[in-house]
């Protein structure tokens, strides 16, 4: 077993790390044994003294209770001291002075119940993510080539779900024996100390219990599990087929795969059969049991009572004794259940997570890092490198050379891979030397592979958040002294991560090493991140995603300022270049009409609600607006017109066809409801609508746009009660906080950074307006310095899962740039410019060689096309390597100079 | 102007002067109004064809790429059909058009156009005549030259 990692006992695991915790509940347990026992003793005296009145027997009036006497055993001398006489009661007084202890007994087994399942809980929580952690910190010490065998699903299904039981298990792994047991033996010497005889009848009962339930139910465990398989097969038979449902249906497999599921579904049945009748029995077993050992306590015990070898008080408190049993020994019997269940699938979990090879920990030790660059001579000697089946892939490879320089590694085949993966510690090699100066790069930590070199191999991996997020991934080396240090929660929270073996860093606080990119804040730290984006070719992706971001709310007035100022001197721009008439500005006393009819009511960017959905007519406010100011009739005139061009025009389109999705104001389907409402409409007039019909057709004219549809629906008079609809909207909806209204003065949060500054409506059918415009407005903002701001907005882009939010070439250059923002000594390029076609991996390439000049850069190419721009170039025939060029002395000298 | 004035228009242009109106309507209804100034041009000589266009109004030079650089052969005005050749036949523009004077036209998108060919066997028909005729012109020309 590797160093750090988890037990093979899940038991010694457990008690490793909770014996302290485990003890103290122990030690609690065992201290409510006691009035456990006297809560069981007390009936007997309140039937027997109290009730029964046997403690008056000699014709006393009162009688002495609640006295504290100590008394010491006969060993000991058998003294006693009296330390509170008590009171005296009489016969009343007594029943309700120990009903009252009675009841104060309850309370306290209540409270030391309610303590300890307190106490299990956190311990099972606290180690289900002490196992969680030790999980995830052994899948991060995977090695490369073990890590391969892992399937990311597998992984996620066993942190996240196989272990949740295990956990659960945890917290009664030891307490719940004890307690139970000790309770059951509690139990049980209390009914033998009453009478034997009931005591062994009794005890035979438990033993039946003991032995045969446990013995059906493990029947029953084998049969659950198998049932388990079975049914997870079923699901993986079920995603197959849909996963290649095109080949069921080409080779016509139909028929085949419906046996092949219906001969599993028997099986499932007949093994879920099986299960249910083995669980029944063993209920009926258990109920039966529960229900015969009164009968044999009130026939025997009641015989015991009548021949008067026991007393009522006895066979009442035997019976109060004996209902407390069966839970525990039920519960016990579970408990054995479970723990052979959850051991299983510990082994199973340890399985998946202890390969033969796991990295050692000192190579992850952050403090193992150095501020040296990684230069020096390179010395790598007979390095052979074999492949996951164990095929060589480069053999006796040996190389002596100095860094900074640019290398080639030219090959078709495998070899020049493996040799910059192995570089780059992404693999290990199988023999042989590889050494930087005085650093053995095999065991090279990853606080220095990490830091100093950077590889970017042929799949671009992007986490989920923004690009700028993606980008700044390999600085986040350190955080920052947290702020919050003496917020009791925090300290809390660092006292929890201490006992479950977690980290007490705090991801919340910075943690970017902002010197690492060459920058001191976060503000430098984005325009080194958009420099590097633009090397790598994704400038103006950059710039066209921050024209469609949305203006952080925490941007400050300046910064509001300009781009108001910007809006103005746009509209400036464009008239004086006489292009005023390719855009229509938002102007809250005029109607828009290259905006759609909606859109003019709205004048804003709806927040939250209906609205957001485009549900317009949804909104209550929306509908108030549109009723009080007399604009709902003119939308159902309008909408019924519409409808009219629209049956008129589409009708004998088949009702799929592309066209209708495309230009219908009226979906395909929902014509023949517009025609019914026409009918009647023509009939009996508008107002033979139902309300939802009349809703329906209000909706159809939002999407309106005159000098795009044509169909001159709109008028100055319908144009005029459109804009006092808007102003009602307003003023009803401002108070809710729905929409955020342009205003010609302010920039609006809601709406993206190109609506803001154009601030109108690019106007339909004018030939390259809209080009024109973006040109006009790009020049406008290199003018006034706003590019830059533009570029900061877009880093807030969010890549999506896995960066499927970006095209194949966008991931790639982000990717790349990641590597070139930590600014390391040593670039490892393996493929990862392939995706972006010949041409522009060359091109970047070419930027990389004259970026990277006095810094390492090793490069796996197809050909030596390039090769005369590295310093170094080294060709791969199959498993050989041939050394085309080598840069030697020169820069050995250069190297010594550097280090003189 | 209105999708019915439009209508009107393109019932101008031969090849849709037999369709009915509804059809043209839907043709109308589905094509772009697009305004071009003087000197701006519709599409670049060699550009993918992906639209046909009916001048409604104003006038437009087609201009054609020469070893002796750009030569204006025809002159379009009011209700030509243009471009109507290219997205038939997926072949790249034959020629350039720039706006003489301010030209209105009506933008047809090649996918649309020939969504309504196959949804409308009349237009088709109709579109099929009018290239037959084409044809028929082409070939007494060519006739007409080899006899001289």
């Amino acid at each position: 077993m590797a160093d750090g990692a988890m037990d093979r006992n899940l038991f010694r695991y457990i008690w490793r790390h909770s014996r302290r915790d485990q003890l103290v509940i122990f030690a609690v347990v065992i201290a409510s044994l006691p009035f456990y026992f006297w809560s069981l003793e007390l009936p007997k005296r309140i039937v027997n003294d109290a009730i029964q009145g046997r403690a008056f027997s000699d014709g006393k009036q009162t009688v002495g209770a609640f006295d504290v006497t100590l008394s010491l055993p006969g060993f000991l001398g058998g003294g006693s001291w009296q330390l509170f006489p008590g009171f005296q009661l009489d016969q009343m007084g007594l029943l309700f002075g120990l009903s009252g202890l009675f009841l104060a007994l309850v309370l306290i087994n209540g409270g030391f119940k309610y303590w300890i399942n307190v106490a299990k809980g956190a311990l099972g929580e606290r180690m289900l993510r002490r196992m969680r952690f030790d999980l995830v910190r052994l899948l991060l010490r995977f090695l490369p080539q073990t890590l391969h065998g892992i399937k990311p699903a597998e992984a996620a299904t066993i942190v996240k779900d196989e272990v949740e039981p295990i956990g659960g298990f945890i917290g009664d792994a030891f307490v719940l024996p004890l307690f139970l047991g000790t309770q059951a033996a509690t139990a049980m010497a209390f009914i033998l100390m009453q009478n034997v005889w009931l005591g062994l009848l009794a005890g035979s009962v438990v033993a039946v219990q003991l032995i045969v339930i446990p013995y059906l139910r493990r029947e029953q465990l084998r049969l659950g599990k198998e049932r388990q398989i079975a049914s997870r097969k079923l699901a993986g038979r079920v995603g197959e087929i849909v996963e290649g449902i095109e080949v069921v249906h080409v080779h016509d497999a139909s028929r085949w795969e419906l046996a092949e599921i219906g001969g599993r579904l028997h099986h499932l049945f007949d093994l879920r059969f099986r299960l249910f009748k083995r669980k029944f029995m063993v209920k009926f077993l258990n109920n039966l049991l529960a229900q015969i050992t009164p009968f044999l306590f009130y026939a025997i015990g009641g015989y015991l009572a009548l021949k008067g070898q026991i007393d009522i008080g006895q066979l009442v408190a035997v019976i109060g004794a004996y209902r407390d049993l069966p839970p525990p020994l039920k519960e016990l019997i579970d408990w054995d259940q479970q723990r052979m269940d959850v051991q299983l699938k510990y082994d199973q979990v340890l399985q998946q997570f202890l390969p033969d090879q796991l990295m050692a920990e000192e190579l992850q030790d952050p403090a193992r890092g150095r501020n040296e660059p990684l230069v020096g001579p390179l010395v790598v000697q007979d390095l052979r490198i074999m492949d996951q089946h164990g095929q060589v892939v480069l053999d006796h490879f040996t190389l002596d050379t100095t860094l900074p320089q640019h290398v080639a590694l030219i090959g078709e085949g495998a070899a020049a891979s493996a040799l910059a993966r192995v570089i780059a510690r992404r693999m290990e090699p199988a023999h042989g030397r590889l050494q930087l100066a005085d650093l053995d790069l095999t065991r090279l930590p990853e606080a220095i592979s990490g830091r100093r070199m950077a590889y970017a191999g042929p799949d671009p991996v992007l986490f989920p958040g923004s690009i700028r997020d993606n980008l700044v991934y390999g600085l986040r080396r350190c955080p920052r002294e947290a702020a919050l240090s003496d917020d009791p929660a925090y300290r809390r929270r660092l006292a929890e991560a201490r006992a479950t073996g977690n980290p007490v860093d705090d991801p919340e606080t910075d943690w970017l090493d902002y010197a690492a990119a060459g920058a001191s804040d976060p503000l430098s730290l984005d325009l080194a991140l958009v420099a590097a984006l633009e090397l790598t070719g994704m400038g103006a992706d950059v710039y066209r995603f921050g024209l469609s971001g949305r203006i952080d709310a925490g941007a400050g007035a300046d910064l509001r300022e300009r781009i108001v100022g910007a809006r103005h001197r746009l509209r400036e721009r464009l008239a004086s270049e006489g292009m005023a008439r390719l855009v229509e500005p938002f102007d809250p006393a005029r109607y828009n009409a290259q905006a759609t009819l909606g859109e003019n009511i709205l004048f804003g960017v709806p927040l939250s609600g209906p609205l957001r959905n485009g549900r317009l007519t949804a909104d209550p406010d929306f509908g108030r607006a549109l009723n009080e100011t007399g604009l709902a009739d003119l939308l159902v005139e309008i909408g019924l017109r519409i409808a009219q061009t629209m049956t008129e025009i589409f009708r004998g389109l088949p009702p799929g066809d592309p066209l209708f999705e495309e230009f219908s104001f009226i979906a395909a389907d929902d014509l023949p409801d517009y025609g019914d409402m026409l009918r009647k409409v023509s009939l009996r007039g508008p107002s033979a609508l139902t309300l939802p019909e009349r809703l329906r057709v209000m909706a159809v004219p939002l999407d309106y746009i005159e000098p795009r549809h044509r169909l001159g629906l709109l008028d100055e008079a319908v144009m005029q009660v459109v804009l006092r609809a808007r102003a009602r909207f307003r003023d009803l909806a401002r108070a809710r906080g729905s929409v955020a209204f342009y205003d010609p003065a302010e920039v609006c949060e809601a709406a993206p950074l190109r609506d803001n500054l154009l601030f109108g409506r690019v106007a339909h059918g004018l030939a390259d307006a809209e080009a024109k415009v973006t040109a006009a407005m790009t020049r406008l903002i290199e003018e006034l310095g706003l590019r830059e701001e533009v570029e900061r907005l877009g880093l807030s882009y969010q890549v999506g899962p896995s960066g499927r939010l970006l095209t194949p070439a966008q991931r790639v250059r982000v990717h790349l740039a990641r590597c070139l923002v930590k600014q390391p000594d040593v670039v490892i390029l393996d493929g990862a410019c392939t995706a972006l076609g010949e041409r522009e991996a060359e091109r970047i390439l070419r930027m990389l060689l004259d970026h990277l000049a006095g810094r390492t850069l090793i490069a796996v190419l197809r050909d030596d096309a390039l090769g005369e721009h590295f310093d170094s170039v080294i060709e791969f025939d199959g498993a050989q390597a041939r050394l085309v060029r080598v840069a030697q002395a020169s820069h050995h000298q250069h190297f010594e100079e550097v280090q003189a | 102007m209105t999708l019915d004035t439009e209508v009107q228009a393109l019932r101008q242009v031969p090849m849709f002067k037999d369709i009915d109106p509804a059809r043209l309507k839907l043709l109308a209804f589905t094509s772009e109004r697009v305004s071009y100034g003087a000197g701006q041009t519709l599409f670049e000589q060699g550009a993918m064809s992906d639209a046909a266009y009916v001048i409604l109004a104003g006038t437009a030079d087609v201009l054609i790429d020469t070893s002796n650089g750009r030569l204006a052969v025809a002159l379009l005005k009011t209700s030509d059909l243009l471009g109507e050749m290219g997205i038939l036949s997926d072949a790249p523009r034959s020629a350039t058009i720039v706006a003489r004077a301010g030209v209105r036209a009506l933008r047809i998108g090649k996918r649309v156009f020939l969504e309504l060919l196959g949804q409308f066997p009349q237009m088709a028909i109709a579109v099929m005549r009018e290239l037959a005729k084409r044809l028929e012109r082409t070939n007494a020309r060519l006739a007409s030259l080899s006899a001289r």
